[in-house]
């Protein structure tokens, strides 16, 4: 069965997880569910939300929003950087704790990857609200972004750490189906793919819970179902990837 | 009203031209296009591509735009009866 695991000090999980053997690595309560509250409050008072491809409403620079604007994505992931830090002051920063575990289950350094002096950007807030949903997509950098440099990066993975659980919906389907090139003639012209692709493919489901972390293989087709209800689904998260054999790079 | 098909390009015929499946078209398109189209670019909104023709090659536009998903905003057939189009990446496959 092709089915999420628990990390319990296995390390060959992260090997599992890039041959695509499991869907995703779940780590269950790296912050507490007040943390997550707190966090939260925060982030909702903020007021530099934006939106971005596939979504309504983030926190952050991603790479997605600026393929062919490098040097406008490099400015504003220094605002980005700054202004995510500020959301986390006074409190431990999650991205810290992502991090941590990351290195704990690859056994490998990480750190934001830079390109001529140049930070990316550390991570992406992202805020569904009623109704809101993301449709069928993978992220692949190598095929989509080749301007940037963390594109030769090899096993890129991606890391969620899940904030807010909305009161219903908002699970991450994940599709037993890695991209191909052939595939791009699904694409659809907004965002993503056509939903045909993935019929009758297995497929796995997580629930968003507050305080969890996932890391997923983002090469496997995956959609966040409709979110019902008036709490929003949130969450932060950025992709890594393999800059040498001991040290991995993220971004977002 | 522009009308616009989108595809992934599947060959590179020369500086300026190349072949795509034409996967999507606008609905209000006024013309009807084939699934194989030939399109000669008049405009290139692609950054590692030069806007200068002379300063292109092949294999550099094959490498920035072969497989690749783009929009092509047509503005009419050339005597040959080659799609003219300003060509653009279109959305994002991922976020």
């Amino acid at each position: 069965m092709w089915a999420p695991q628990i990390f319990q000090n296995d390390n060959s999980i992260y090997e599992n997880l890039i041959s695509g053997q499991i869907p995703a690595i779940i780590i269950p309560e790296i912050i507490s569910k007040f943390d997550c509250e707190n966090l939260c409050n925060k982030i909702l008072l903020n007021q530099y939300i934006t939106s971005g491809p596939g979504i309504s409403n983030k926190i952050g620079t991603s790479l997605s929003s600026h393929i062919y604007e490098k040097s406008k994505y490099f400015s504003n992931s220094q605002k980005s950087n700054q202004l995510i830090q500020h959301i986390f002051a006074n409190t431990k920063s999650p991205l810290l704790t992502m991090q941590k575990i990351i290195k704990n289950i690859s056994q490998k350094q990480i750190s934001t990857a830079m390109e001529n002096s140049m930070s990316y950007s550390d991570a992406v807030i992202r805020i569904h609200q009623d109704g809101d949903s993301v449709h069928l997509h993978r992220d692949h950098s190598t095929f989509e972004m080749s301007e940037y440099s963390i594109s030769n990066f090899g096993n890129q993975l991606s890391a969620i750490l899940y904030l807010q659980s909305p009161i219903k919906g908002g699970e991450l389907t994940i599709y037993q189906k890695k991209w191909n090139k052939l595939d791009e003639k699904m694409r659809l012209p907004d965002f993503g793919y056509s939903s045909e692709m993935v019929k009758n493919i297995p497929q796995t489901s997580i629930l968003p819970v507050s305080g969890n972390m996932i890391i997923i293989n983002p090469k496997f087709y995956h959609q966040i179902e409709y979110v019902h209800g008036p709490k929003q689904r949130i969450s932060i998260g950025f992709f890594f990837g393999e800059l040498s054999k001991h040290h991995l790079c993220s971004w977002a | 009203m522009t009308d616009i098909i989108w595809g992934t390009v599947t060959k590179i015929i020369s500086t300026n031209s190349f072949e795509m499946n034409v996967s999507h078209q606008k609905d209000t398109n006024q013309d009807s296009y084939k699934d194989v189209e030939e399109i000669q670019f008049s405009e290139i909104d692609i950054p590692s591509i030069p806007a200068d023709e002379n300063s292109r090659n092949v294999s550099e536009i094959e490498q920035n735009l072969k497989d690749k998903f783009v929009k092509c905003e047509i503005s009419g057939r050339n005597s040959e009866n080659i799609l003219v189009c300003a060509v653009s990446h279109s959305g994002a496959g991922g976020y």
